[in-house]
């Protein structure tokens, strides 16, 4: 049989009108997209993946986000996933020309499912990771309620119900949110990572309060999530998803070799302050 | 030295961007090949590619690159890097469809089985490539080697057995390199495998004919 898949480490970076940011509990706090070359992120190549989602209350930044992941995909030789105000087919061809390598969608799978099917169809599932941001609700069956703009919009779906069903409609993988953990630094809700992981076939990715090292082992572990993402820990720690990783290795999960390899690469494109 | 003329092979479907965004970093000048007639002063030929192998085909006949191909690489000797479809088109055909391949390889490509005790397909994610003492394409590399992989079709290594510089293991081992003389090929993503990736594309930017 197949050996074990590695356990991936994801960074995910958040853009507000057009500015990189910290957030809590889905709001915006502050605005590191100043501190974007301080922040290792990019440079110290030990992260799997990037995920960088566009979070306004409007659409009038998309331009702008769009030249952000143009200019990510010109630096970032990793798989990069791209979410944000995907409402049609036409908005994962914006994102995939511009260099995304999948797109995760949220609301608008809530509102009519078939999105799922339709990206998957022409893209391939793959391609389609869909976004679950869920919030604990006694009167679902599975304890958690599906949440849809940001947080702000009960779905009536419940959260484990939801995640098989979009599944079955062609989502290649499950990105994991739980709103109260989101910022809130005191690791990822277990509880519902350990529920949708055991319940779907695909990866799941767990998202949402990481705050030391440990909470990226437990997500694996204890959530038994496949991948694990965070956000706001890499912004301000030096090395910080080297140090991720170690830590990982450290602790006995199977994670993507980090071994450095010098590569001259005169013409890679600088940092371009968006 | 001069830097090297490197052709990227477009045939109008595969979503080249990565590929070229990548290349872009070394010193080379780099050309996207619409049509086989832009293939004939490049130094080297890099063909990738993501989607059906039947399209793909066409494209590649449709553009005349199948005959500019022929003549750059097979007779000219032109170093040549295939990725991902870029490394199936090689063979005879592919289980994914009907349409003739370029042929250089001898075999068709097949699907990775699918049931419940197999792996998922597509194989997607990163995954170990065991270098063999023989590549030079990863020569400067430790074995085993990460790179990332999104497939559902594989070159078998009964084909390719005196060729295979790099072997995975997704449920069965496959032929997830090769190398022969001036052709190399590789399943994987060398744009999308950060430093190992670069690395391999560092390395084939430096070959010569």
């Amino acid at each position: 049989m197949s050996r074990i898949q590695k356990h991936r480490l994801i960074a995910t970076l958040l853009v507000h009108n057009g500015d990189v940011v910290q957030t809590r509990r889905f709001k915006p706090t502050n605005n590191v997209g100043s501190a974007f070359t301080a922040v290792d992120f990019f440079n110290t190549w030990t992260v799997d993946e990037i995920f960088v989602l566009e979070i306004s209350k409007v659409d009038t930044y998309l331009a702008r986000f769009e030249e952000i992941v143009e200019g990510l995909s010109r630096r970032c030789f990793v798989p990069l996933t791209v979410g944000g105000k995907i409402r049609d087919v036409e908005r994962v061809r914006t994102y995939t020309r511009a260099g995304a390598d999948k797109i995760s969608l949220n609301t608008a799978a809530l509102v009519r499912p078939a999105l799922i099917a339709e990206i998957a169809d022409q893209f391939g599932s793959q391609c389609v990771v869909v976004s679950i941001d869920a919030r604990r609700n006694a009167d679902m069956p599975s304890g958690y309620e599906a949440v849809g703009d940001r947080g702000k919009a009960p779905s009536g779906r419940d959260a484990r119900a939801w995640a098989l069903e979009a599944v079955q409609l062609g989502a290649g993988e499950i990105l994991l949110n739980e709103v109260e953990h989101d910022g809130d630094k005191r690791g990822y809700d277990l509880d519902l990572v350990r529920m949708i992981s055991d319940a779907v076939s695909v990866p799941v990715v767990a998202m949402g309060g990481v705050a030391k090292w440990d909470d990226l082992v437990d997500g694996v572990r204890q959530g038994h999530a496949h991948a694990v993402a965070a956000g706001n820990i890499f912004h301000y720690t030096e090395h910080s998803t080297k140090k991720a990783k170690e830590f990982m290795a450290a602790a006995g999960l199977p994670v993507r070799g980090a071994t450095f390899y010098k590569v001259a690469m005169p013409r890679r494109p600088s940092y371009r302050p968006f | 030295m001069s830097a090297p003329r490197v052709a990227v092979v477009d045939y109008g479907l595969a979503n080249i961007r990565s590929v070229v965004n990548a290349l872009n970093c070394f010193e080379a000048d780099i050309t996207i090949a619409e049509n086989g007639s832009a293939l004939a002063d490049a130094s080297l030929i890099v063909l990738p590619g993501v989607g059906s192998f039947d399209a793909g085909m066409r494209g590649l006949n449709e553009r005349g690159h199948v005959e500019a191909l022929q003549r750059r690489v097979i007779e000219a000797g032109v170093p040549y890097l295939g990725i991902c479809l870029g490394m199936q088109f090689l063979f005879d055909g592919s289980a994914e469809g009907s349409a003739a391949g370029l042929g250089w390889v001898k075999g068709r490509i097949e699907r990775f089985p699918s049931g419940a005790d197999q792996p998922k397909v597509p194989h997607v994610g990163w995954n170990e490539v065991e270098i063999a003492p023989s590549s030079n394409l990863m020569s400067a590399m430790v074995s085993p080697a990460d790179f990332y992989f999104v497939h559902s079709y594989y070159a078998p290594l009964a084909h390719t057995d005196a060729i295979a510089s790099g072997i995975c293991d997704y449920g069965a081992r496959f032929c997830a390199a090769l190398e022969r003389d001036n052709i190399a090929a590789v399943q994987f993503h060398p744009e999308k495998s950060q430093l190992g990736g670069m690395k391999l594309l560092e390395t084939f930017l430096q070959v010569t004919a």
